[in-house]
């Protein structure tokens, strides 16, 4: 119906527009106002073409490739949308379309604070950078284009320049990246040594000549590289400062759907370029992702910075990606096709899913940070009563990523536990123990994120108000609402038309060459998604009627039982004393019994710090503050011994630099002779 | 095809590596740099022999341009460099003499051993030549390395650009008479340059000893 050149078209008209956004943005950098109507407007331009692109690539197959011929000849602008660079695009292009709307309101904040000129042309760079990352098909174009997309989401880390955090977070962040693009860097490198070529397509198809060392160490570099901007644990310590440091929409992006480019290149480096995956591939993969997700949620569950909370959720969401991606693998090396169907259409599920609530739950938090000036939630309480619109929304994507029937969290959950299921029980024990491990981990990760975002909306929104800037708060803008609205509403279609969104997903999976022939273990009608061994069948339209029913009719009997009772105002019981707002839970202390069952794992710290009365004679303390807090492990035990290393590596390296021209002139002789020697050889 | 003889080539070859190694056992700069002389005269001749076989007018000019830049030029700047600082001596080095030795046996060994043998192949009658210009190579590579002084490091250098010329020359893959021209005014510059920058050297530290040049390096 629809032909790859209608697709193309709407896909060059993206990209275009978002160029045209950028470059506007920035002519108009002296006029706050027009500079973020121009950014944003042809933001949304933008994602609606990329939309309209990828929904044809996605329900009518028009997939499409094409290249720009380059006057270097190793620097063409290759371009090839499939279902899976496809779905990926959809992603990012609703996303953007929702955050974009936000942004219209949002970024008034920063007005005559910041320049917003670069705000707008960096936005607009980042998501063509992000689209083009997800449909580049040669090797140097698509570092060019990761470089990009990496550069113009640093500037936006550091946006708020005027706070240091924000570029400590930035440079953490830069060093990260690039320390990523390293080993993707040496991947490829390899990849093209093996094959000649830079061309993606090519390189597929010259793979079986490619010896199985060489597939596994691109696989580990590839792992390193890609998990790193993925955020797998322990590559993820640039994830929890960065994304909080940026600008709430932005936020959003990065952690609704940047983070899932990483994802993207795993699966097409894994399952579409290099096939005949060994079997350790997927177990390590499900390792990573047991790991992930569950220290995730619990470093999560001891930040009482909201958007820390959030970012560090993102760990524990890629997490379970990897769950249904690494057992997608294991299934795919046992020739168990159908099942690594399952599993790969679970991972693409909940990749969509946690773009959409994750962006919704950034532009909630966005929202009150906005009206408080804070990120810590110990300064919240109360919300609901003055933003009770934003409340709502954030409680809907609380509920949708605690996987709560019926929202779309429940139903991507539900996919990877049948995956996980189906390996513990059709494999042998040495892949079983896997797959237990990632179950056991999923429904720990599955109550401890409900935990943890009980906390956050109860702390936020609920109880008094801990801090006076509460009772100045407002409801959120009318475009802040719209893109919320729009993201928790998708939360809940997504979970009732799961059937028909699965069907969709199984046609990207079927489009990858090793599943092409293949039928998926599952059927899925708008209905019903269930399992053909009739191990396990959910309706998803079905548990939202009978919800829906349920609540009506308790409403109802409630109503019957009340509607002749008077309502009676009163002074709460407070056993005799005032009420006020340190009475509360407040969210350390909510964590403060999880983190003493996995002190363990999260280290606790307790910092006291005591001000007496008297100096010399210290008998009455004046003040005493406890500061709880977690060791970061992750630097105590690995980046910090590495930077030692490196520092002493260095210092060695720097006796080479002697200041002496004899010993310079030395050092060309000898590499001269080693040269010779190698060529020689 | 190279117009000398092998014979008279291989015997070349051996006067010019000679010179060099006499360079790492003089004492004097004088030495030196009448020993770079005598390598700029062969090499100057050579092409002029070789201009008058191929009669060419280029070729002749271009050989009259290194008898002029190598064999007058340059020796008159460091003769010049060496009264004007009293730089008569330089018996700085690295290594002692027996030391000196060894190294010197060892990188002839090296260039005479398999490694370099295949390049026999560019020019199969003069292969015994050609690794005797290999070493030359590395020994004037080795002579910048190992003395202190530097005058005799830019004789080195300038020594090893004259191994460079004789390698070409005896393989036969000599450049264009066009492009030998500018290569020698690109040497003139750097004996001017290089020449300007000694006697700054000597007005700022009081020697040309690069050891003792300590506060170039960043502390």
């Amino acid at each position: 119906m629809f032909s790859a050149f209608t697709s193309s078209i709407f896909f060059l008209a993206a990209l275009t527009l978002w160029m045209i956004g950028a470059i506007g943005s920035l002519a108009f950098m002296k006029n706050d106002q027009r500079a973020n109507l121009w950014g944003n407007f042809f933001a949304i331009f933008g994602a609606v073409a990329g939309l309209i692109s990828s929904f044809l690539v996605l329900v009518f197959g028009s997939a499409f490739s094409f290249n720009i011929p380059s006057s270097l000849h190793l620097l063409s602008l290759s371009f090839n949308v499939d279902k899976l660079s496809g779905f990926f695009i959809f992603a990012i292009s609703l996303i953007s379309l929702f955050t974009s709307i936000y942004a219209l309101g949002y970024v008034k904040h920063y007005y005559k604070k910041y320049n917003i000129g670069t705000l707008g042309f960096f936005y607009n760079i980042f998501l063509a950078g992000m689209v083009i990352v997800s449909s580049a098909s040669s090797i140097l174009f698509f570092l060019i284009v990761w470089e990009i997309m990496s550069l113009a989401s640093y500037f936006l880390v550091i946006f708020e320049h005027k706070e240091r955090s924000n570029i400590q977070a930035g440079s953490l962040y830069f060093i990260m990246t690039h320390i990523g693009t390293a080993f993707i860097t040496l991947a490829f490198l390899l990849l093209y040594h093996a094959t000649g070529t830079l061309d993606f397509e090519i390189i597929k198809s010259n793979i079986g000549a490619v010896k199985p060392l060489t597939k596994n160490i691109v696989f580990i570099l590839a792992l390193i590289g890609f998990g790193t901007k993925a955020g797998i644990i322990p590559f993820h310590i640039w994830l929890p400062s960065a994304h909080p440091a940026a600008p709430s929409h932005v936020s959003a992006l990065m952690s609704g759907v940047m983070i899932k480019t990483g994802i993207y290149m795993l699966i097409r480096i894994f399952m579409d370029i290099m096939a005949d995956a060994p079997l350790w591939w997927g177990v390590v993969i499900l390792l990573i992702g047991a790991i992930s997700s569950l220290l995730g949620v619990l470093y999560a569950l001891t930040e009482h910075d909201i958007k820390k909370v959030l970012a560090y959720s993102s760990i524990e969401n890629i997490g379970i990606i990897l769950l249904g991606l690494g057992s997608s693998l294991i299934f795919w090396s046992m020739n168990m096709k159908p099942f690594a169907i399952l599993g790969l259409t679970a991972a693409l599920f909940h990749t969509l899913n946690h773009a959409v609530f994750k962006s919704l739950l950034f532009m909630g938090a966005g929202a009150v940070i906005s009206e408080m000036h804070t990120r810590n939630m110990e300064e919240y309480g109360g919300l609901i009563k003055y933003m009770p619109q934003t409340a709502f929304f954030f409680l809907l994507g609380s509920m949708s990523i605690s996987a709560l029937p019926p929202f779309n969290g429940f139903f991507s959950e539900w996919l990877i536990f049948q995956s996980l299921f189906k390996g513990i029980s059709g494999s042998d024990i040495s892949v079983c123990w896997a797959f237990m491990l990632a179950a056991g981990s999923l429904a720990f990760t599955g109550g401890l994120a409900a935990m943890c975002f009980v906390n956050v909306f109860g702390a936020t929104f609920l109880a008094r108000p801990r801090s006076p800037e509460v009772y100045h708060a407002k409801e959120s803008n009318v475009t802040l609402r719209i893109g919320m609205f729009a993201l928790a509403a998708l939360t809940l279609v997504i979970g009732i038309t799961a059937g028909t969104v699965t069907n969709i997903l199984s046609g990207v999976a079927n489009d990858l060459a090793i599943f092409r022939s293949s039928p998926p273990a599952y059927y899925s009608t708008p209905l019903t998604v269930g399992l053909k061994n009739n191990f396990a069948s959910i309706s998803m339209p079905f548990i939202f009627i009978s919800l829906v029913l349920v609540s009506a009719i308790i409403f109802f009997i409630v109503f019957l039982f009340t509607r002749k009772r008077k309502i009676k105002f009163g002074t709460t019981w407070d056993c005799g004393t005032t009420l006020s707002p340190r009475m509360e839970i407040t969210a350390t202390g909510f964590a403060n019994s999880i983190i003493a069952i996995f002190r363990g794992v999260l280290k606790p710290t307790k910092q006291v710090s005591i001000k007496y009365r008297d100096e010399n004679m210290r008998y009455f303390p004046k003040t005493e503050t406890v500061k709880l807090g977690t060791k970061d492990i992750y630097r105590g035990y690995f980046y910090r011994p590495l930077h030692i290393f490196t520092i002493k590596v260095s210092e060695y390296v720097k006796r080479i630099q002697s200041g002496n021209i004899n010993m310079y002139i030395l050092y060309i002789l000898l590499t001269l002779i080693a040269i010779l020697l190698i060529v020689a050889v | 095809m190279n117009p000398l003889s092998p014979q008279f080539l291989f015997f070349l070859e051996t006067v010019l590596l000679a010179s060099v190694i006499f360079m790492h056992l003089t004492r004097k700069n004088f030495t030196v740099v009448f020993l770079y002389t005598v390598q700029s005269l062969i090499i100057s001749g050579s092409l002029f022999y070789s201009s008058l076989m191929e009669a060419s007018f280029l070729l002749m000019a271009a050989a009259i341009m290194t008898f002029l830049v190598k064999v007058i030029v340059a020796p008159f700047f460091f003769y010049r460099l060496i009264q004007k600082h009293r730089l008569q001596f330089s018996v700085s080095t690295y290594l002692n003499g027996p030391m000196t030795f060894i190294v010197l046996a060892l990188l002839i060994a090296f260039s005479h051993s398999r490694f370099f043998k295949p390049l026999a192949i560019i020019s199969p009658a003069n292969g015994d030549a050609l690794l005797l210009s290999m070493s030359m190579i590395f020994i004037s590579i080795f002579l910048t390395v190992n003395r202190k002084g530097a005058l005799s490091q830019m004789v080195g250098i300038l020594s090893m650009e004259n191994a460079i010329v004789s390698f070409a020359y005896v393989s036969g893959l000599e450049t264009t008479a066009g492009a030998q021209v500018g290569i020698l005014f690109i040497i003139f510059i750097w004996i001017i340059i290089a020449s300007v920058f000694a006697s700054m050297i000597y007005h700022y530290f009081g020697s040309l000893d690069v050891s003792e040049m300590k506060h170039l390096k960043e502390e």
